[in-house]
């Protein structure tokens, strides 16, 4: 496994002193070797964290840490393999202790983007109707299976992979932060390989519960 | 009873870009559309060519010959953008539109992206004389 992770201590000037840095267990446990917890610290092949508290759902974060699974087959987007289909970081990524994993991702989620607009989502559940026409939108309208993992109608993941996996999602991401990815991605990624969409109201809510209904094993979790 | 059709739509693979086997491919009985307008030419810059390796090199490779990473996941393989046969076949503005609208708005397979949202149609226009580089050829 070569690791293409240039380390966080570089400096930039202009930039808050106060963000420049990783927090000190990132540092302590090595996550902050490959991860960046500041928008303020030079990209990284990984991942970014430092809006982990309002991108993913606790109990994962806990599973993810002490059992993790491939999201992105392709590796990172900013991983120099990427394009060639042989990213450097092939994994495993590293594994922590039950009670490790649990400390770790309370103190994910407690990275936080400051004034982060609060999202309201109705919680009911799609109906099998909606959500067969939801999957046209996804699947035809806007491609999104191009690039993005999700499940045919035999519940086999099937899809591109130049995108992180979706098959899970609604047991990983926190629907208000999908809703926001899907409506400014800007805010969380300044350039990223995603096509712009501006969708309508109606379409960013149908499509957010669409991808919360994606869940590995509906059943064994939540 | 909607519902159903749409079932059956999804079963049968129809537009799916999918691994999933299609009896005919979308996109293969597209019209052409001779009586379109040619696109103004807009200068290839190396923008051109990082916007290009950016974000199509996912699917049509970092060559253009339709072998980038999501390739081997869709049904209808993306264009060879070197495939001087295909490219004289297509005008200018077709190209422009698949890329401004996507595959779908131009009868092509839907798992070409529109890039309408993404970027300017100066910046598109760049794209389709970057094609022209890659296949080495003028529309007939
Ligand atoms: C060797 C580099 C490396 C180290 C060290 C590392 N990670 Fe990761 N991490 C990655 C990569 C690469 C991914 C993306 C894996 C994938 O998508 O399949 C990832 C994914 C993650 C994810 C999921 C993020 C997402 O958006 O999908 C979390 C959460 C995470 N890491 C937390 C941690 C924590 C906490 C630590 C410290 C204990 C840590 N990582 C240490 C490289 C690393
Ligand atoms: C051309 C490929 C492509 C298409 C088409 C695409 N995406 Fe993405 N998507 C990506 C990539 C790549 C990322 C990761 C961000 C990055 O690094 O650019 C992403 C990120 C995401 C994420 C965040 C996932 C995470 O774990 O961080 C969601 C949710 C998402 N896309 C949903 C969609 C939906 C819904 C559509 C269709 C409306 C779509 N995508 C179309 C490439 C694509
Ligand atoms: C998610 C995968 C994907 C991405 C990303 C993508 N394409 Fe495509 N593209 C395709 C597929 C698949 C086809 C084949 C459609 C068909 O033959 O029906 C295609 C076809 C095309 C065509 C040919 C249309 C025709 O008339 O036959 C052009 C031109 C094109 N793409 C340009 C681009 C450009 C420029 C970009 C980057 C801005 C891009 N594509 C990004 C998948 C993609």
């Amino acid at each position: 496994m070569i690791l293409i992770c240039w380390g966080l201590w570089g400096q930039s000037l202009w930039a808050e002193p106060a963000l420049q840095t990783a927090p000190a267990w990132a540092e302590v446990e090595g996550c902050a070797t490959c991860h960046r917890f500041s928008p303020n610290q030079p990209e990284s092949t990984a991942p970014d964290l430092f809006y982990a508290g309002n991108k993913f759902q606790q109990d994962w974060l806990v599973e993810y840490l002490q059992r993790p699974t491939v999201i992105r087959q392709a590796g990172h987007t900013r991983d120099p393999g990427f394009l060639q289909g042989q990213p450097d970081f092939t994994g495993p990524h590293p594994v922590l202790k039950p009670k490790d994993a649990a400390t770790l991702a309370a103190a994910l989620m407690t990275l936080k983007l400051p004034d982060l607009e609060t999202v309201a989502l109705a919680t009911t559940p799609l109906s099998e109707g909606k959500k067969v026409r939801i999957k046209i939108l996804f699947e035809r309208d806007y491609s999104c299976i191009a690039c993005h993992e999700s499940y045919n109608l035999a519940r086999q993941p099937r899809g591109g992979v130049s995108g992180p996996s979706l098959i899970d999602a609604g047991n990983r991401l926190q629907a208000e932060w999908v809703y926001l990815w899907l409506q400014q991605p800007k805010i969380f990624l300044k350039k990223g390989r995603m096509p712009v969409y501006q969708f309508d109201e109606e379409t960013l809510l149908n499509l957010t519960r669409y991808i919360a209904s994606h869940k590995k094993e509906s059943g064994n979790k939540n | 009873m909607m519902a159903l059709s749409i079932v059956l739509m999804l079963m049968s693979g129809m537009w799916a870009c999918d691994p999933e086997p299609t009896s005919a491919p979308p996109g293969a009985s597209a019209p052409a559309e001779p009586g379109k307008p040619s696109v103004p030419a807009q200068p290839v810059t190396r923008q051109t060519r990082d916007t290009y390796q950016f974000y199509c090199a996912q699917c049509h490779g970092l060559k253009g010959k339709g072998d980038g990473i999501n390739a081997r996941f869709l049904t209808v393989p993306p264009r060879d953008h070197t495939k001087t046969d295909y490219l004289e076949t297509r005008s200018d503005a077709q190209l422009f539109d698949a890329i401004k609208l996507g595959g779908l708005a131009v009868g092509r397979a839907p798992c070409m992206p529109a890039w309408g949202h993404t970027f300017n149609d100066d910046t598109i226009r760049s794209l389709v004389r970057h094609i022209r580089e890659l296949c080495h050829c003028e529309a007939f």
